[in-house]
């Protein structure tokens, strides 16, 4: 029987994958948003994993605009990043630190 | 062991493995494809949480536009290799131990028995003919209609700043103008000069 | 009647701004006319006034004109109180007013000033009605500040004379010190009594008084204490006596207005209004009493040794002002009004008579520089003779009665140290006599040390100037004798004085022993005063006159006294290196310490240079690196999940269940 702890593990699990991810590719932008669309996925897995085993479908339709705000997020992000791209000449992480203090 | 079960570890697996892949790999396009396989496995989990809608929608949209998308732009921007490789594993112990750390707090609270999840909440078994459709959609355009609108107006105000962004001035892109074209002369083309042959006594 | 009230306060003010704002265009005469004329008609119904209240026995008149503003409880108006007091004062202030401006016409006559000064003495009497007339501590306040402002104006009037700018700084500085006081004494006053109002505040006096502050120091002797030193500041008691003299850098008139008849007289009048609640404290009684002898006899001394005819007079009035003090303080209120009134007429009168020599001399004031002017101008003379007579307490003048009065009251008062009081009022009949008449011989008689040039023109002054002093002459004779017996005996001033007779008895004890004016002037013959003053005025006539060069060997002898009187006692010496020195010191120390190194320095630009610091250290905080950012963010959510689990009382750490 798989139990609704199970879920809720594999969820954590692969979340704290994803936060390593950020730590160990900060160099490369590209790579932290994917960790970031992973972090996402994880928890989209818990809330179907709740709907599911909570009976109730709130937690498919909060699925539901979680995929939409993240789609919107991706796709800004990515135009900033290639702005700075355009602008700069490389997405080095040397490059864009002009907000340093 | 009931199938489900092992269809569940099965892909529980493939999503943490792609996962574990993806954040090592050193090449970006590599990782992209570990991704999509993760994200495959994700919604073979969440068929199997009867979530048929989102797990097909999950392909569709987030497979199919969002992951192409970063395939564009990995594959337009210029992505320095070396920067990557350099500083892989100055980081990686720190990482790993972040990460055992946040993994072990939520396992601890998860594993404590304190919420009583397995007993109090079991899963409802539907009908064959169930539509999972039907009943997202009961619920999405009744009573959460009002932020579905705004998810529209969300998308579409994410559409504009994308495009306002990355929008060029005319001017920057080149057009044809056919008669400007074929009303040209030699003149405009070719210039005549007249040059002396080098006189180096060292030519060859 | 208040619109006669109104009218006497008002007139003068109307007159002082027309004449203060249209002066030069209105020309001299006119200017001059319509001040009088507003102080002429403040006389005439402040003689109706006083019939009405005084002779004819009319009630007291207390009322709030206008109200000002009401603070929480506090009600702060312009208000009227007009009782006998008042009545007299207000007599006195006009009439002497009126004497001074048509004095002024001749005595200003080459002045540039001229409407201006005019503007000015107007203005004085307005802010004086409005001190005598008030009803309440505010607008007592307001005509004192006024007064004291007033002053500062005519003293420095001469603006380009710099003896007379420093004088008349002095002059303010001076009485400021006494106003603080004063102010103090009102707030502590306010503190216990709840009210500004005159009659609400005699009322609730018994009350009021058994209460303590400090510990056990006695309410009403602080209030009492601090409203003195106000009235030391206006009434130029020791020490704040020091404007006196330099205010003498002021043109005549005004010393003869302000400095010897109403504004020094206005602490003297305070006492006496607030005689209710200065019966209560018999410790300010006696500091009254002491202060004023002190200033009597010392002052006295001073006027031996000067040279400036102005001055003679100036310290002879110190000398008066404590005469008056010490009747204040043996209780015998009526007594000290009695002398102030008297003292008004003939010291204005010789203020005025020096004047008429200082200008018949072309502005000569040394009195060595002057001598034997009897001939070249008489009337001067005899109204000079008049008024010294008056002054030292020749039987029949009107000073002879004030001042004998003075000395029986002290003689019955069973304050401590009276007995010492009372030997030094005595004697200083004989010091008041020896200056007086010192001053009349050498300036009157002996030989003529004039100028040589100055002399073939010295004649008798113009009319505007020697009226005055006829019209002055007059009450310096026999008001004494006339208004000694209703104003301290049967009960002129009743209504607005009260005396605690069980424990000061000495009115009580002179009505005793009076039998009436006349019998007064028998006994003179019999008294220890009559035989003071006999004695002074021959030993004026010896160093004067006789043997003039006696005086001069026993300065040399007690050359020591001698350096001691002519300066003054140091009093000057002792301001200058406290507190004029101190001051100083102290505005150098606050500018470039407190001001520039601490305010400046560590404050402002240290608060500026701590942010720059704090700045400067957070600062690098924000490298631009985004991964530094996500890296923060993750560290945070760690400690965050870490502090939940830990710190919280979490049944989650019950492993297993």
């Amino acid at each position: 029987m798989i139990v609704l702890s199970d879920y809720l593990i594999l969820s954590a699990i692969v979340f704290c994958i994803g936060l390593a991810g950020i730590f160990i590719n900060r160099t490369n932008i590209i790579m932290l948003l994917m960790c970031v669309e992973l972090i996402l996925a994880a928890v989209n897995t818990n809330f179907i994993a709740f709907s599911y085993f909570g009976s109730d479908i709130a937690g498919q339709i909060f699925v539901f605009f979680i995929l939409t705000v993240a789609a919107a997020e991706v796709a800004i992000g990515l135009a900033i990043l290639t702005l700075v791209y355009r602008n700069r000449g490389s997405i080095d992480v040397d490059v864009t630190n002009s907000l340093k203090g | 062991m009931e199938f489900t079960s092992i269809l569940f570890y099965v892909f529980a697996l493939y999503f943490i493995g792609s996962a574990v892949l993806m954040v090592t790999s050193r090449n970006t396009i590599k990782a992209a494809m570990f991704l999509i396989l993760s994200f495959f496995s994700v919604a073979s989990l969440w068929l199997l949480l009867e979530a048929e809608f989102l797990a097909i929608t999950l392909i569709l949209v987030y497979v199919g536009a969002v992951m192409v998308l970063f395939l564009f732009v990995i594959k337009m921007l210029d992505i320095d290799k070396s920067t990557v490789r350099a500083k892989f594993t100055k980081y990686l112990p720190l990482g790993i131990v972040v990460s055992v750390v946040v993994i072990s707090q939520m396992v601890l609270v998860l594993s404590a028995g304190q919420f009583d999840l397995d007993n109090s909440m079991g899963p409802v078994r539907h009908a064959a003919d169930f539509s999972n459709i039907s009943q997202l959609a009961n619920d999405l355009y009744t009573l959460y209609v009002y932020p579905f609108e705004l998810a529209a107006v969300l998308l579409l105000t994410a559409i504009i700043a994308a495009i306002t962004l990355v929008h060029r001035k005319e001017g920057r892109s080149k057009k044809q103008n056919i008669a400007e074209q074929i009303s040209v002369q030699a003149a405009d083309r070719v210039r005549l000069v007249s040059s002396s042959p080098s006189k180096s006594k060292e030519s060859k | 009647m208040e619109n006669t009230y109104l009218t006497i306060v008002l007139a003068p003010l109307i007159g002082a701004i027309i004449v203060g704002l249209a002066g030069n265009r209105l020309g001299r005469t006119l200017s001059h006319s319509i001040a009088i004329l507003g102080v002429t008609v403040s006389t005439v119904l402040a003689l109706y006034v006083f019939n009405h209240h005084v002779l004819e026995g009319a009630g007291v008149f207390n009322e709030n004109i206008y109200t000002w503003m009401q603070v929480g409880g506090l009600n702060m108006s312009v208000g009227f109180l007009v009782d006998n007091l008042t009545s007299v004062m207000l007599l006195v202030v006009s009439f002497i007013s009126l004497m001074v401006h048509i004095y002024t016409i001749g005595y200003m006559q080459e002045d540039e000033g001229y409407t201006k000064f005019f503007s000015y003495i107007s203005l004085f009497t307005f802010a004086m009605f409005m001190l005598v007339i008030s009803n309440n501590f505010m607008q007592l306040f307001f005509g004192w500040e006024a007064v004291g402002l007033v002053s500062y104006l005519l003293i420095g009037f001469w603006h380009h004379k710099e003896s007379a700018v420093e004088a008349s700084l002095k002059a303010f500085l001076v009485n400021r010190v006494g106003d603080f006081g004063f102010l103090l004494g009102i707030a502590v006053l306010l503190m216990f009594f709840g009210s500004l109002d005159y009659v609400e505040v005699f009322t609730l006096a018994s009350q009021v008084n058994g209460q303590t502050m400090f510990g056990d120091i006695s309410v009403i002797t602080v209030i009492c204490l601090l409203l003195f030193v106000g009235a030391m500041g206006k009434s130029a008691q020791v020490p704040l006596h020091v404007w006196l003299p330099g205010s003498m850098e002021g043109p005549t008139p005004i010393s003869a207005l302000i400095h010897a008849a109403t504004m020094v007289t206005a602490g003297i009048f305070m006492v006496s209004r607030m005689s209710p609640i200065f019966e209560l404290s018999d410790v300010a009684l006696t500091v009254v009493m002491v202060v004023g002898a002190i200033t009597a006899i010392f002052m006295g001394l001073l006027g031996i040794v000067q040279n400036d005819i102005k001055r003679v007079v100036a310290y002879s009035t110190l000398s008066q002002l404590g005469y008056m003090t010490v009747a204040l303080g043996v209780s015998a209120y009526s007594v000290a009004i009695f002398h102030l009134m008297t003292h008004a007429f003939f010291k204005a009168l010789l203020f005025l008579a020096a004047g008429s020599v200082i200008v018949a001399l072309h502005h000569e004031q040394d009195i060595r520089k002057m001598g034997d002017l009897r001939k070249k101008m008489p009337i001067t003379y005899i109204t000079s003779l008049i008024g010294t007579l008056a002054l030292i307490g020749f039987p029949g003048f009107a000073g002879f009665y004030s001042k004998d009065m003075i000395i029986e009251a002290v003689h019955f008062s069973n304050l401590p140290f009276a007995d010492w009081v009372y030997y030094a009022v005595v004697l200083g009949v004989f010091i008041t006599a020896f200056y007086s008449l010192r001053m009349f011989f050498i300036v009157f008689h002996g030989e003529s040390r004039v100028d040589q040039h100055t002399e073939e023109h010295v004649h008798e002054t113009a009319l505007s100037i020697t009226v005055p002093l006829i019209v002055l002459a007059i009450p310096s004779v026999i008001i004494g004798y006339l208004t000694i017996e209703p104003m301290l005996f049967t009960g002129w001033l009743d209504n607005s004085i009260y005396i605690d007779a069980s424990e000061h008895g000495s009115v009580v004890a002179l009505k005793e022993h009076f039998h009436s004016a006349f019998g007064l002037l028998q006994h003179s013959i019999a008294t220890v005063p009559f035989w003071m003053m006999v004695g002074g005025s021959l030993a004026a006539w010896v160093f004067s006159l006789y043997r003039k060069d006696w005086a001069k060997r026993i300065q040399e002898r007690f050359h020591r006294t001698n350096y001691v009187l002519e300066s003054l006692y140091g009093f000057d010496r002792l301001n200058e290196i406290v507190f004029v020195r101190g001051s100083r010191k102290l505005g150098d120390f606050l500018w470039r310490i407190s001001d520039m190194a601490i305010i400046d320095q560590f404050v402002v630009n240290g608060s500026a240079r701590l942010m720059r610091f704090m700045g400067s250290v957070i600062r690098p905080v924000q490298t631009g690196y985004l991964y530094h950012y996500a890296f923060f963010m993750i560290i945070g959510l760690m400690l965050v999940l870490t502090w939940v689990l830990v710190v919280g009382e979490n049944p989650l750490l019950f492993l297993g269940s």
